[in-house]
């Protein structure tokens, strides 16, 4: 084991918290590099504007009827509400039953929101 | 008479040879250390894959005369695996397999909370120096602050082996205590406005800067600090097999079968170097209360970093993601993502929680790095 270049504690926590904040700076700065060459990412904004869409306009039922939504038979709305009720929800009328946004860390947090054990 | 003697002299020799004839007190207390831990691993299920192996090896490590370390066979593989630096890089490669840097990829301000969180490492080395440790051995433990296992036991191995067992045993104690050690120091940092604050969607990020971080990171990384370059570079090789997209067979040995595979030897190991002799010492207790010290304070050098940035950012990022700077993945993630709930429910902050605790990962193995750049 060679010998230390020093043994003063403040000045080896000074040395090194530059140290892991340049590196991590400098890190930092080649994932923007890595952004900014990226040849697949999708161009600006401004294309995809004028695009005119086929205009899936939402279909937002405000009438208390079964939603007919595709793929919603009344049976899924029917185990939809008694999982509802059983939560302990009043009962109600569904007014309205819409896919949440798919997306993959969102749901991971709700999962961890109704698990009590973390 | 004869027939006697014989069995007399036949059963000395078994009591003579046996593990009790050399049993201590030394022993008894430090078999009763591991199954302690045992209940805390399998009952309390604190940790229960690293602990329990970590306990039982514990208890092994405390029968007198098995020689588990003199002959040759499983045991001496294990120590060899251990004192060569063998496993901690290999589960890295598991680690980087696992985890999705895409948080990090697509918010790469948050690595300032990553740099920010390693002053528990620092704070923990001046303390452990204060008390008397020598250099080596303070940033050893100074490094349980990290809260990383296979960092420090990668650095202990290289600057105070002689610490080992009682360094992994604080630090996988107090990774598995990090639901309870964050929460008050967050809520007694931060204020409610703070902890309500609701982070912007990330951007999307492509499959070309997934794969092309590892790869930039590992050389820049590894030419920057060589002695971490094992560490790294496997976290990296993890993660390039998990995003290359043509490697899913390898991605899955090294996040399952592989990880699972060296986890038990690691962790038996490990558990295996807190014999009596090495175990019952006054530093042990001392490195354990260091230990809580490091993790303090490195959640709040986090915390106050993710104040800073709250307030530059123009009240964009939540400072409660600074905890997960700690490293612990992900558990530090879902403790932010907790208080974050609990504040204002439908918060959601794991994913952005998850940046800071990458770049604590790779913060944490830097400030290995440079420890042993400057210390060894």
């Amino acid at each position: 084991m060679s010998q230390p270049v020093t043994t003063n504690p403040f000045i080896i926590m000074l040395i090194n918290m530059t140290v892991v904040f340049l590196v991590l700076i400098a890190l930092g700065l080649v994932i923007n590099l890595i952004h900014y060459v990226d040849p697949t990412k999708p161009k600006a904004k401004k294309e995809e504007a004028p695009a005119p869409a086929p205009a899936p306009a939402p279909v937002v039922k405000a009438a208390p009827e079964p939603v007919k939504e595709e793929g919603l038979t009344p049976e899924v709305v029917a185990v939809i509400a008694a999982a509802v009720a059983s939560l302990g929800y009043g009962p109600g009328a569904v007014k309205a039953i819409r896919p949440i946004e798919r997306n993959g860390w969102k749901q991971s947090g709700r999962t961890m929101g109704m698990d009590r054990s973390v | 008479m004869e027939l006697f003697n014989a069995f007399i002299v036949s059963l000395q020799s078994v009591w003579t040879g046996s593990g009790f004839s050399a049993f201590t007190m030394g022993h008894a207390i430090m078999i009763a250390v591991g199954l302690v831990l045992l209940y805390m691993a399998f009952v309390k299920e604190f940790e229960p894959l690293l602990l329990g192996p970590i306990a039982f090896g514990c208890i092994l490590a405390n029968f007198p005369g098995t020689g588990f370390l003199e002959e040759p066979g499983l045991m001496q593989a294990i120590h060899y695996g251990i004192a060569n630096e063998i496993f901690p890089p290999l589960i890295f490669l598991g680690i980087g397999a696992m985890t999705d840097f895409g948080p990090l990829l697509a918010r790469p301000s948050v690595l300032l909370l990553g740099a920010a969180a390693q002053i528990g490492v620092f704070v923990a080395l001046v303390g452990a120096m204060l008390l008397g440790f020598n250099v080596q051995e303070a940033g050893a433990i100074g490094i349980i602050g990290g809260a990383d296992g296979p960092t420090a036991i990668y650095l202990s191995i290289q600057m105070a082996p002689h610490l080992l067992g009682a360094i992994a045993v604080a630090a996988y104690s107090y990774m598995s205590l990090v639901p309870l050690i964050q929460p008050p120091i967050m809520k007694l940092l931060t204020s409610q406005k703070e902890r309500e604050v609701q982070m912007d969607q990330l951007r999307p990020v492509t499959k070309f800067e997934r794969v092309m971080f590892p790869i930039v990171a590992t050389i820049l990384i590894s030419l920057l600090l060589p002695p971490i370059a094992a560490l790294l570079g496997m976290l990296m090789l993890g993660n390039l097999f998990r995003e290359s997209g043509v490697t899913d067979r390898l991605s899955d040995t090294a996040q399952n079968s592989l990880c699972n595979i060296v986890t038990i030897f690691l962790a038996t190991g490990t558990g295996m170097t807190m014999s009596a002799e090495s175990f019952l010492v006054p530093q042990t207790l001392l490195i354990i209360c260091l230990g809580l010290v490091a993790f303090a304070a490195g959640t709040a050098g986090g915390v106050l970093f993710g104040k800073i940035m709250c307030r530059l950012s123009g009240w964009k990022i939540n400072p409660l993601i600074g905890s997960a700077g700690v490293s612990a993945v992900p558990m530090a993630a879902r403790v932010s993502q907790m208080v974050g709930m609990k504040a204002k429910p439908g918060n959601y902050l794991l994913m952005h929680a998850m940046g800071p605790n990458v770049a604590g990962v790779i913060g944490t193995a830097v400030a290995a790095g440079t420890m042993l750049a400057m210390l060894k």
